[in-house]
């Protein structure tokens, strides 16, 4: 088997499990589980292309998610505009918001970013708290629309209450997210990219306008994480200030460094493994009667670093097994 | 003036100068070794825990004093130890990345250990001064937070006069200024990491004592010490340790000013506010450029 | 790429799929799903609310439980986040298939999770959150087992307009639904007795430092001031009070009044009011008496408070609610509909008083009493000041701070 095919059949295996696991999965919460991680990875996926391709250390992804929750709920809620619409309008507008955090970040590096990203985020969740007659503060809006119902035939139409066919629509969009960004590493803007992030000074001496590329992976990376926002909150259908949160920002960048920062898969596998690792956990303290799973949390973020940097695909591609070619997290392996 | 002005200035400069005690812990390990450490806040919690262990074995004033000790020793210990087993070995990484995450695994860590030892319920730290307050006409305050303003500035002037006189102080600001030339001047590099990490993290755990007396403890209360921190350490510019001395009561003034005249809602964002301004306009801090101690 | 993902995606969720199929709680078992801060800063109060739960949950159990079998309380862990409560209440409704859901704590998140609950036709009963919002949506599958906001603070408003007549007011309010409720239904009041509103200042859960917000309201020296926070901030907000030397009559909902606010604050708290259904104070009733004599054989080491008792009358109405629907048939939603229906024609004397739900759910014959914080050999005691009837002390007016005796 020659490693092109090996490939190819993974491909199919995968895409044929991806949307069958729907439809073979009876138990509700389950659903549920896959709903959440299916977020989660959009997030990890657009946090990594700014922070692991781009070298951008964002600490205010959630704002993001946020921006894109708040913007399509209170679309739906206030003005009756279309969910699907409301998407859109949610990922647009954090677009936006991620060129305006573009800008200083242009001068500016390491933990001056970080924290003016948290800043970032810090000032739009107290918006979110006290801007009562937009938000209503932090009760949160609730009875949020779900996503509008798409009509097949005159009287046959699927219906998006369910945990399943949100499933199927949540798939796509990170289908979708992972496409647009394997294009742009794939691309010659990926080496630019790469350039920039291990030497931005080198990039900028040979020429490389480095301000319009920062520019350019802000701007998409906050439009895929405002989409995600604007899913949730049409299937969780209620959000509190708390979507802005840092923990939020702590959960998302501690799944991409556990599943590989700077790889495609890493943070899609990372978000997999922690969403089920903390629901096994939870059943797990709910036996013992211990509270550990922040811990564990805290712990696997500090071992990750330190003792496996590329995460689990790097630990995955060295087994025997494992087809080469695929590559130390394929042509973007740091 | 008025005494609201006034005594806003008061409660502005009195938190202020809390902040600057852990901040300078934030600053000087930036400056020395290149490491921001998210997790400089929870070396607070940690030493206003080690406070109330010591003060339920010794309660009253002299317990408090010997709480104090208690917290700047075993939180130097405990500093020194994430730093030889946690941050050393990144030392050689190329990003900052890295260390930036690394903290922020070990502040995920200690808060969380923190509540699965002590439980989240808050505890009081009895005022040594038992509670006495000082009435000055048109201020007033009590004399625990008049003890914190002179105590702060009394260690960080100590500090001053440490790292300016004496000669490992004049060491750590050689290594803090250039690590590889303070080197060939024979300066023991590892001795200098472990120390200023060591004498960082104390400071942050007698401000952490501090902070617990005139607030409560608990385990997440490391997270706003940490964020102010950064504040003034970034107003002050990172490694500056007199732009964190004046960060720290700019910000303690900016807030207590700001909320009561502009918007007490958002009293908590003026300090971010504040440096996304400066970094705009002035990207090395306030003080002067950012490399020197 | 893609490829690559999906098939690491496929060999991840494949192996963890075999982790993720539930744990089965044993199947005879009569199964209630309770919501609560069991982790986080409200930890503290939920655990008293289910210490009453387990109380309830013994003397079911040990009369040998309901229809033959035993009933299993099955938590969900709220940390008083609307988004992991939501996540909690489809855990209990999906995977552990709870019969009703009990419980509560935090608006926010009982009005969230009342809602996924309402759309899954599963009953649910609210023991501790006082937003009016909770039940006036007019879904018909929840209940509240406690007072609502407009309930408790209809005391202390009759108590304002009847006997203390204030003329200046301000406004120092927990920035969430808890504190803006109240503050809605005080503010309609001071307009009712004329009473001007100096300030309306917020904090945010969690903050410490009140040094700003109190110098604020020392300069425009209100004669009341509605403070509506939980007990960590409640007791710091007190102390701050003394070191600024403020002061003015204080006045909350009377949920901060536990036993670690007067741990925190000791005689400090002095004159601060609120509104409360302490069940050491109502030991007049039979029901109380029994039950805070039941609480101490059980846990001598704590003190029977407000959540304690909420958190029994609300498993006790659960309970009292299944056993008149009838041994569960095993179709969920037969038996949740069976249940929701027996709960609407519950009347039950607890500890809290007389409850019985009115059409929207929520119970009407709690009436709570109008608290003071006295002192008695400089120790902290909370007394009955207002409905007369069942006032057990008078009201103290709030004396400086030099003329206090004890400090």
């Amino acid at each position: 088997m020659t490693p092109r095919t090996t490939r190819r059949l993974l491909t199919a295996a995968g895409l044929a499990a991806f949307f069958t696991l729907p439809l073979v999965v009876t138990d509700r919460y389950f659903l549920h589980i896959l709903v959440m991680t299916g977020i989660f990875a959009i997030l990890t996926s657009s946090w990594n292309l700014l922070t692991g391709y781009a070298g951008q250390l964002n600490l205010g992804h959630a704002a993001f998610y946020g921006i894109g929750a708040y913007t399509s709920a209170i679309l739906a809620t206030r003005l009756g505009i279309n969910p699907w619409a409301g998407l859109l309008a949610g990922g647009l507008l954090a677009a936006a918001a991620g060129f305006l955090l573009g800008i200083p970040s242009l001068r500016l590096s390491g933990p001056y970013l970080a924290i003016t990203t948290i800043g970032f985020a810090e000032i739009l969740r107290l918006v979110a708290m006290n801007w009562v007659d937009l938000t209503r503060g932090s009760l949160g809006l609730y009875g949020i629309p779900p996503l509008t119902p798409i009509p097949i035939t005159s009287n046959v139409s699927i219906e998006f209450t369910s945990e399943r066919n949100f499933l199927y629509v949540l798939l796509i969009v990170l289908l979708l997210t992972v496409w647009a960004i394997r294009r742009m590493i794939r691309s010659g803007f990926g080496v630019t990219l790469k350039a920039l992030r291990d030497d931005e000074v080198g990039a900028e001496s040979i020429g490389v306008d480095t301000a319009r590329f920062k520019l350019t992976v802000f701007t998409i990376s906050a439009f895929f994480a405002g989409v995600a926002g604007a899913l949730f909150a049409h299937y969780q259908r209620l959000i509190s200030p708390d979507t802005l949160s840092l923990g939020e920002t702590f959960a998302i960048l501690t799944m991409t460094m556990l599943g590989g920062l700077g790889t495609l898969t890493g943070p899609i596998l990372g978000a997999v493994i922690l969403t089920f690792f903390s629901e096994w956990l939870r059943f797990v303290e709910d036996m013992v009667k211990l509270d550990v799973r922040m811990v564990i949390y805290g712990l696997l973020l500090i071992v990750t670093i330190r003792f496996m940097r590329e995460g689990v695909v790097g630990l995955l591609v060295k087994l025997p097994w494992w087809p080469k070619t695929l590559g130390k997290g394929g042509s973007d392996g740091r | 003036m008025d005494s609201l002005f006034l005594q806003q200035v008061v409660n502005g400069l009195i938190i202020g100068s809390v902040y600057s005690l852990i901040a300078i812990g934030l600053t000087m390990i930036f400056g020395v070794m290149r490491i921001s450490n998210f997790a400089h806040g929870d070396y607070a919690m940690v030493g206003a825990y080690v406070a109330v262990f010591v003060m339920m074995w010794l309660p009253g004033p002299l317990g408090w004093v010997n709480a104090l000790l208690a917290a700047a020793v075993i939180v130097a210990v405990a500093g020194v130890v994430s730093e030889l087993l946690i941050f050393r070995p990144l030392l050689d990484r190329r990003t900052d990345i890295d260390m930036i995450m690394v903290s922020i695994g070990l502040f995920i860590l200690l808060e969380n250990l923190a509540q699965f030892f002590f439980e989240a319920r808050p505890r009081m730290l009895a005022d040594p001064f038992g509670g006495n307050t000082v009435d000055l006409g048109l201020v007033s305050t009590s004399q625990l937070r008049l003890f914190c303003l002179a105590f702060s500035c009394v260690a960080i002037a100590g500090l001053q006069v440490f790292l300016n006189r004496s000669k490992t102080g004049i060491a750590i600001r050689a290594t803090s200024q250039n690590s590889r030339a303070a080197r060939l001047m024979g300066i023991d590099i590892n001795r200098i990491y472990t120390l200023t990490f060591g004498l960082g993290s104390a400071m942050a755990g007698i401000g952490g004592v501090l902070y617990g007396t005139l607030f409560a403890v608990y385990p997440t209360m490391g997270a706003i010490p940490t964020l102010k921190a950064f504040v003034v350490t970034i107003l002050g510019g990172m490694g500056n340790i007199r732009g964190a001395i004046f960060g720290g009561f700019i910000l303690g003034v900016a807030e207590t000013l700001g909320g009561s005249y502009l918007a007490m809602e958002y009293k908590n964002a003026i300090g971010f506010v504040i440096i996304i301004l400066v970094l705009l306009i002035r990207p090395q801090g306030l003080f002067g450029q950012r490399e020197g101690v | 790429m893609i490829k690559k993902s999906l098939g690491i995606a496929l060999f991840t969720a494949c192996f963890l799929f075999a982790l993720c199929v539930g744990p089965a709680l044993s199947a005879d078992s009569v199964k209630i799903g309770i919501l609560g801060p069991f982790s986080g800063s409200l930890a503290f109060n939920a655990s008293e609310m289910k210490k009453g739960m387990l109380l309830a949950l013994e003397e079911v159990n040990d009369a040998g439980g309901l229809f033959g079998r035993q009933v299993e309380l099955v938590y969900g862990d709220t940390e008083c986040k609307p988004d992991k409560g939501v996540g909690a209440v489809k855990k209990l409704l999906t995977r552990d298939e709870v019969l009703v859901v009990g419980g509560g704590y935090c608006s926010s998140v009982n009005i969230a999770a009342s809602q996924i609950a309402d759309m899954e036709k599963c009953p649910v009963v609210v023991a501790i959150a006082i937003s009016p919002t909770i039940t006036n949506r007019g879904l018909e599958y929840v209940f509240r087992t406690s007072p609502n906001s407009p309930m408790f603070l209809n005391g202390i408003n009759q108590w304002l307009e009847k006997v203390k007549q204030a003329k200046t007011v301000a406004f120092f309010m927990e920035n969430s639904d808890y504190g803006r409720d109240g503050e809605k239904i005080w503010s309609e009041l001071s307009k009712k007795i004329k009473a001007k509103e100096l300030a309306h200042l917020y904090f945010e859960i969690g903050d410490t430092d009140f040094t700003t917000q109190i110098s604020k309201l020392k300069n425009l020296n209100p004669d009341v001031t509605f403070n509506i926070a939980s007990t960590t901030e409640a007791a710091l907000i007190q102390k701050q009070a003394k070191e600024l030397n403020f002061v003015t009559q204080w006045i909350g909902v009377g949920g901060q009044f536990t036993e670690a606010y007067f741990k925190m604050t000791g005689p400090i708290s002095q004159y601060a009011m609120g509104s409360s259904l302490e069940p050491t104070l109502n030991m007049k009733s039979p029901e109380t008496a029994a039950f805070v004599e039941a609480y101490r054989t059980a846990y001598p080491d704590s003190r029977p408070g407000i959540f304690s008792s909420q958190g029994y009358d609300n498993l006790k109405v659960i309970l009292d609610a299944v056993q008149r629907a009838g041994e569960p048939t095993g179709d969920l939603q037969q038996d949740r509909e069976k249940i929701k229906d027996a709960l609407e024609k519950t009347d039950m004397k607890l500890t809290q008083g007389r409850i019985t739900f009115e059409d929207d759910g929520q119970v009407h014959s709690v009436v709570p009493s109008v608290v003071q914080v006295q002192l008695e050999n400089c120790e902290p005691e909370l007394r009955i000041i207002y409905p007369e009837d069942r006032a057990t002390a008078d009201y103290q007016a709030p004396q400086p701070w030099r003329e206090r005796e004890c400090q």
